[in-house]
């Protein structure tokens, strides 16, 4: 008895000297790195850290030193972790990943490929896998992790949370975190997207707190679409109404707003509530498969602007008649865009084929993206009005009957 | 009473002559000056009455002899026989007389505050009980006060609390076995039970440990406490202790063992159950329903008494990758310029607390608040706005303060103090892993425990369905049919 307890003692004691823990660091020996950027370089990579001045950022008194609560360290290699290591010589402190918000590539990088940077950045057991991959659109990344945010204390927190917002209400931005990106990549029927930013204003101003002095910030950092990946490489931008046909189609879209025109001629704001598609695969005569996208709204008016009698039944059903006639030809059109002129199935349309005919998929597993380029789909919405607000008539309606 | 004819060991046997008993209980007992002697007459002989004075009240005894003392002259044969039968049987209006013949008894009887009256040429003495009751009143019980439920408290003295008990449990089945223990102190003990209800075997058990027990004296509780108790080297307590009539009575009809000591409020309760200390007895005498919710948060409150101050080491130095981003932001904030590393920052303001706590138990209750005014400034204030810790240390600390401060047996709250502070130095030098493998640790020791006997997680390893109903909750009396013991 007393030689088992011993045993098992020794035995639990033995589990502490296993550990990985040993690795203690104080919060105040870390540099928080809130946003990483990757731009192409002649030697390599150019890495750009965003890092937290922990004395400005976290404190909750007000009492100014004078410098900025984030700064940007910049440095050269010939892989991520070489130029991240050589940044050691600038830093006061150790760089600590794993809290970075959004991941930026530069434009020239994405275009060139970024599945080898992304292999450090996925292989590092250091990251949380909750931050955003971004382009910087017509720009390196470092320009986008150098401008001064209001609002917010740190750019990279500004940016973190304008993605959260504009994809739950606008839906016209992606929200792709490291783990999607690089199963769309991988697997062999999709491409993946990321989000584009781009800098508003001139750069010049944006690296200063005078950028934030202003009532209206002279620089600002806005979301520009959605791009298209083709493999790891970007291929194309995407504005802001077939951003919102993306996300509509990947069943992405929380709420977002838009507007059509009524029955009466005039127009209907509406915002969506909302959002479900499903994707359906049809194999035709010639055992060729067709898709057909089916999206069912749900959606409430929010403006009427004109003389529509929403007294009538009908006038509802025409605003909703109006809205799927718009939807099926918007995305008919977008969709057709996309496979013609970027040739990259960011649908996922072979990877739903993939698993509704595993045996047909073999066939085209191959070439699919020339398959991809003539595939017929259909896109079928079904939109309800559920609520009109907490007025029934037009304004400009009341008016005129007076 | 031994008959004066079996003569046991013959230097103990009291003498026939008066003097001889005087130097007697004089050799004995020194010429201690409490000790008084008052001779008398009864008739032709002479007798006296030793007492110890403040110990015993010796008044109604010699009114009594003095009221009677012509009943002396009237009898015809003066044999000592006759006149102490006759004392014995008529004259002494006590309730408690008997007779003694030896020494080591008259000793006994007059240290526990009898009276002797020994009658020239008899050789054996009366021993009346004249016992001084003299004593506090029944008063609040200080340690676990109640909104609602009775007030009264144990006192020091042993009789008036096993009457205290009675008072509540009308019950002939409720036994009280008395003994003595320590060589020096010879103090009053009684074990209490109610017959059916105690098990038996765990009766025996403890019979057993107490004849075992050598103590040389006992003043508390704890003095008895540490010889019955399973494990000497667990930071558990696995006996119970109360100052309440209530918790006793209710724990004696659970099926419990009380150990009531002379001199001292405090009653031991075997045997004792982890779940017991997160009883408080006003779950009995609130509704159920509130009874369990506050029932939960003593559990909370122990797992945060036990695990704040290690759980923000561990991730603040191990794994910051846990904590929310704007969270860690604004920690690492209050950390800057903090010189001392976590742990370190952690342990001074645990010691500064337990100083304080300490400082504060013996101090008058005016001192008392200013040492916690001073403390709270030195503590909160000072030490944050002089950048020795941080803010969010002081929240974790007066957190783990308060917390133990919601249990309601104070001997858990001692034991989770030290755990606190070993959780504390495991978590620093092996981050949450080595607090988990704690924590198992934790959990084998307590299932190894036994109280007299009995599984300390009974109810929860051994599993007991039965006993769920009053474990983490309280279900209504209607719900409960069944108590501890008879599942």
């Amino acid at each position: 008895m007393r030689g088992r307890r011993i045993l098992t003692l020794l035995l639990l004691l033995s589990l502490l000297p296993l550990t990985g823990c040993w690795s203690r660091k104080e919060l105040n020996d870390l540099a928080l790195v809130m946003a990483l950027g990757i731009d192409l370089d002649p030697e390599g990579y150019a890495v750009t850290v965003q890092v937290m001045n922990p004395s400005e950022a976290g404190n909750q008194k007000g009492a100014s030193s004078g410098s900025l609560p984030v700064a940007t360290y910049k440095s050269v290699g010939k892989t991520v972790p070489d130029a991240l290591q050589r940044m050691l010589s600038l830093t006061p402190r150790m760089l600590y990943l794993s809290h970075i918000r959004v991941l930026v590539f530069g434009e020239a990088l994405a275009r060139s490929g970024v599945s080898n940077a992304l292999d450090y950045i996925s292989r590092d057991n250091q990251l949380r896998t909750d931050f955003y991959l971004l382009v910087a659109k017509n720009a390196k990344a470092s320009t986008v992790l150098e401008v001064i945010t209001p609002f917010e204390h740190i750019p990279a927190n500004s940016l973190y949370s304008s993605i959260l917002v504009s994809h739950k209400k606008w839906a016209a931005t992606g929200k792709v975190t490291l783990q999607q990106f690089i199963t769309e990549l991988e697997r062999g029927g999709s491409n993946p997207i990321m989000s584009g930013v781009q800098l508003q204003g001139e750069a010049a101003d944006a690296e200063t707190t005078e950028n934030v002095r202003s009532i209206s910030p002279k620089a600002l950092i806005e979301h520009a679409g959605i791009a298209v990946f083709k493999k790891d490489k970007l291929v194309g931008w995407l504005g802001e109404p077939l951003s919102k046909t993306v996300n509509y189609t990947l069943n992405n879209v929380d709420s977002t707003a838009g507007n059509v025109p009524d029955p009466n001629g005039g127009t209907a704001g509406f915002i969506v509530t909302r959002a479900d598609t499903s994707m359906k695969i049809r194999l035709n005569e010639q055992d060729k498969p067709e898709f057909t996208v089916r999206l069912d709204i749900e959606a409430n008016l929010t403006t009427v602007e004109g003389t529509l009698d929403l007294n009538k039944p009908s006038s509802i059903v025409g605003i909703e008649k109006n809205l799927e006639k718009r939807f099926d030809d918007r995305f008919s059109s977008d969709i057709r865009m996309i496979q013609q002129r970027y040739n990259s199935d960011i649908f996922g349309f072979g990877e739903a084929l993939h698993r509704q005919y595993p045996h047909l998929w073999k066939e085209y597993r191959e070439h699919w993206e020339d398959s991809f380029k003539t595939v017929k789909v259909q896109v079928q919405s079904h939109v309800v009005i559920r609520r009109i607000g907490s007025v029934i008539q037009p304004l400009r309606r009341e008016l005129e009957e007076k | 009473m031994t008959p004066l004819e079996q003569t046991p060991s013959p230097q103990e046997n009291l003498p026939e002559s008066l003097s001889s008993m005087i130097e007697g209980i004089q050799a004995r007992m020194g010429k201690s000056a409490d000790i008084i002697y008052r001779f008398i007459s009864l008739g032709p002989l002479s007798a006296v009455i030793i007492f110890i004075e403040g110990l015993s009240e010796p008044q109604e005894l010699i009114k009594a002899i003095h009221k009677d003392a012509n009943l002396f002259h009237e009898i015809d044969e003066f044999h000592p026989q006759t006149c102490l039968k006759l004392l014995q049987e008529r004259t002494l209006t006590l309730g408690k007389v008997g007779e003694i013949c030896n020494y080591t008894e008259a000793e006994n009887e007059l240290l526990s505050g009898n009276t002797i009256v020994f009658i020239e040429g008899s050789r054996v003495a009366l021993s009346a009980g004249t016992e001084a009751l003299k004593q506090r009143g029944v008063e609040d019980a200080v340690s676990q006060s109640v909104v609602r439920g009775p007030r009264e408290g144990f006192t020091e003295s042993l009789r008036e609390n096993t009457a205290l008990i009675r008072r509540r449990i009308h019950n002939p089945k409720l036994r009280i076995e008395e003994r003595r223990l320590g060589e020096q102190t010879h103090t009053n003990i009684a074990v209490m039970y109610i017959e059916g209800n105690a098990d038996p075997i765990v009766l025996q058990e403890l019979r057993n440990r107490l004849d075992k027990a050598r103590l040389d004296s006992v003043l508390e509780s704890n003095y008895i406490e540490e010889v019955i108790q399973d494990k000497h080297y667990s930071p558990f307590p696995t006996v119970y202790n109360t100052e309440r009539p209530d918790v006793t009575a209710s724990a004696l009809l659970e099926g419990r063992i009380a150990i009531l000591t002379e001199g001292t409020p405090f009653v031991l309760v075997v045997p004792a159950l982890l779940v017991q200390f997160f009883q408080s007895s006003e779950d009995y005498y609130q509704r159920s329903d509130f009874a369990s919710l506050v029932r939960l948060l003593r559990y909370f409150c122990f797992a945060v008494a036990l695990l704040t101050p290690s759980f923000y080491i561990a991730i603040t130095t191990f794994h910051q990758e846990m904590i929310p981003t704007t969270l860690l932001i604004s920690l690492i904030g209050q950390r800057e310029g903090i010189p001392f590393p976590a742990f370190l920052e952690a342990f001074i303001m645990e010691i500064t607390f337990e100083v304080l706590r300490e400082a504060g138990i013996r101090l008058p209750k005016s001192i008392g608040q200013s040492v916690s005014i001073v403390g709270t400034l030195v503590i909160g204030q000072a030490a944050v706005d002089a950048g020795l810790v941080s803010a969010a240390m002081v929240i974790v600390v007066s957190i783990t303060a308060i917390a133990n401060f919601a249990l309601p047996a104070f001997n858990v709250g001692i034991s989770v103090r030290m755990l606190r502070f070993v959780l504390m130095a495991i978590a620093a030098s092996f981050g949450l892993y080595g607090m988990i493998i704690a924590m198992i640790m934790l959990g084998l020791h307590l299932c190894s425990l036994d109280s007299v006997g009995v599984p300390y997680m009974t109810s929860l390893a051994p599993m007991r369905w039965q006993s769920q109903k009053d474990t983490f909750i309280r279900v209504s009396r209607r719900g409960m049919k069944k108590y501890f013991g008879r599942n």
